[in-house]
């Protein structure tokens, strides 16, 4: 089995509720990071007028998922949906293929490693 | 974050309710059932099923665009730009419910004053009514939920229990504004299934409630009675129960206007504010009390409430009338939103919506030819409609004039260019229009 790894960097606020939707479609591991960074708005509020000129560095998390490819598209679907409020600042997605897990404690790999 | 909302489900319902069942509709019920029969529940359920397919659409667009105060007309301004929305909002929505609201108004003190003959002119209880409103709504929100949930419920038990007990434009009236739940999105607990979810329902609930009406007022009531009595309701309950029927219904047409009038007042001052926020009135209808509520808004809608029951503007021989005047105004504003669906979907085909229509286009195209054929059916009478189109036609005139003047002058913008989204997303922002204020005064420096 193949498997995907989503990253999602968004901003602090609905964290609770992605957990939980995630937790709904099958999803039973999460890590969270807690980062700084800006988008192609160089971390200006969406209610100022003009563009900062250098980059202001924002609060963010990445929140990193490790899915088979099977259920990639409805825990992207349920991402969206979870963060979405029409705002900037909703996040980005990122998904890259994972050629292999393994579990340290038990030296399973791949499926087994993520059960 | 959603801990601190404050309205659950069975507000929502109650605003929605609210908003639907108003005194005026007890008239348009009456008369409409007096003139056409049974056959009215057929008028009635196709007016109803309209206005189900609408509420989908603007179910959609609030989550195309959540949370937002203004709600149609922010979703307006990013699909057809400022000068519909000018119209379609001034127009549709104030001009409406001011109409509708001293209409509402009007028929308080009518049924007060047919069933008791007080000898006080009925302004002096609808003033009295309204200026309790007015101090409840400035109280906030949490108020406004209380007062609404007592109130319609007690509406709905009233009709259901005097149902069992006992024209297409009319028909419409009975179904519009469920839409007004929109600007509690923010205040709403699980908004995205609540919001369209009350609004369906709340429809659902009153159709089959005001059928019910209808089969009691078949069975106590001549329908020609019906037809021509101001206060019909109040003739019905008499009919059923004596005195105490005619009791019964003044006490439900103290809670259809308080729960309309109260719904209205909150409605539109958000609805100012989120116009102001857009910059398509006065920044002034932003500010808010330590309670939350956005107090200028109240003021003025309540004031105008006020002064045109005072000065007996809304003369109870030709409130019929005045609602049909508004009804094709409210029904073009409908259409307005269903288009503004199939443009956001040619827009933004991928933008995750958490409620879609189903169906594809089908359902918005429905909807538009749906208040369409209600609007060229809004009476059966082609002298009566030609003269509600003439009057809305001059209003139109007067709106686009308006509209015309804001855009060039104080925009400064074309009239028909849509806004960007986002931009309309960050005028939500209370400080949108303070960041810009201090740009542009430092640029004219």
């Amino acid at each position: 089995m193949e498997f995907s790894k989503i990253e999602v960097i968004t901003s602090l606020k609905r964290l609770g509720s992605l957990k939980s939707a995630l937790g709904k479609v099958g999803v039973h591991g999460i890590t969270v990071v807690q980062a700084i960074g800006c988008g192609v708005q160089n971390g200006t509020q969406e209610y100022e007028p003009e563009l900062n000129d250098e980059m202001e560095l924002l609060p963010k998390q990445i929140v990193i998922v490790l899915v088979e490819n099977s259920k990639v598209d409805e825990v992207v679907d349920v991402i969206k949906k979870e963060l979405f409020t029409g705002h900037i600042g909703d996040g980005k997605i990122f998904i890259t293929p994972i050629s292999n897990v393994i579990r340290v404690r038990t030296g399973e790999e791949g499926e087994d490693a993520l059960k | 974050m959603d801990e601190s909302k404050k309205l659950g489900f069975p507000s929502i319902l109650a605003t929605g309710v609210g908003l639907i069942v108003a005194t005026s509709c007890l008239l348009s019920l009456g008369q409409g059932a007096g003139a056409l029969g049974t056959g009215f529940i057929v008028s009635m359920v196709m007016a109803c099923i309209i206005n189900i397919l609408s509420a989908l659409c603007m179910a959609e667009l609030n989550a195309v665009m959540p949370n937002l105060t203004g709600g149609l007309a922010q979703y307006t301004l990013a699909g057809m730009g400022p000068f519909v929305t000018i119209v379609t909002m001034v127009g549709g929505y104030l001009l409406c419910q001011t109409i509708a609201g001293s209409v509402e108004c009007a028929m308080f003190g009518n049924t007060i004053n047919s069933a008791f003959s007080t000898g006080l002119p009925s302004s002096f209880f609808c003033i009295l009514l309204l200026a309790a409103l007015i101090i409840v709504n400035l109280l906030g929100v949490d108020m406004f939920a209380k007062i609404q949930d007592v109130v319609v419920y007690d509406l709905v038990i009233s009709l259901v229990l005097m149902g069992l007990i006992g024209i297409l434009g009319l028909a419409f009236f009975l179904f519009i504004g469920c839409e007004f739940v929109i600007p509690l999105s923010p205040n709403a607990r699980n908004a995205r299934r609540n919001i369209p979810l009350g609004m369906v329902i709340s429809l659902v609930l009153i159709c089959g409630m005001q059928v019910l009406v209808i089969f009691g007022m078949h069975h106590y009531t001549k329908w020609a009675d019906l037809a021509v009595s101001a206060s019909p309701h109040v003739l019905y309950g008499t009919a059923l129960l004596g005195k105490a029927g005619t009791i019964w219904m003044v006490l439900v047409s103290v809670f259809a206007v308080v729960s309309t009038v109260n719904s209205c007042i909150n409605f539109l001052s958000s609805m100012c504010a989120g116009m102001a926020k857009l910059s398509l009135l006065p920044g002034v209808f932003c500010r808010k009390n330590k309670r939350g509520a956005y107090y200028v808004g109240i003021l003025m809608i309540g004031g105008i409430m006020i002064f045109v029951n005072a000065t007996g503007l809304s003369n109870s021989s030709s409130l019929s009338f005045m609602i049909l005047v508004a009804m094709v105004f409210w029904m073009i504003s409908y259409i307005v939103q269903d288009i503004n669906v199939l443009i956001f979907r040619k827009q933004f085909p991928r933008m995750p919506r958490t409620f879609r229509v189903p169906g594809g286009p089908i359902i918005p195209i429905l909807a538009i030819i749906g208040n369409a054929f209600m609007i060229f059916h809004i009476d059966g009478d082609p002298a009566v409609r030609n003269s509600i189109f003439r009057i809305d036609g001059i209003c139109f005139i007067i709106l686009a004039l308006y509209a015309v003047l804001w855009c060039r002058l104080v925009l400064k913008r074309p009239l028909f260019k849509h806004y960007e989204m986002k931009d309309v997303m960050a005028m939500e922002n209370d400080l949108y229009l303070l960041a810009h204020k201090q740009t542009k005064r430092k640029e004219d420096a």
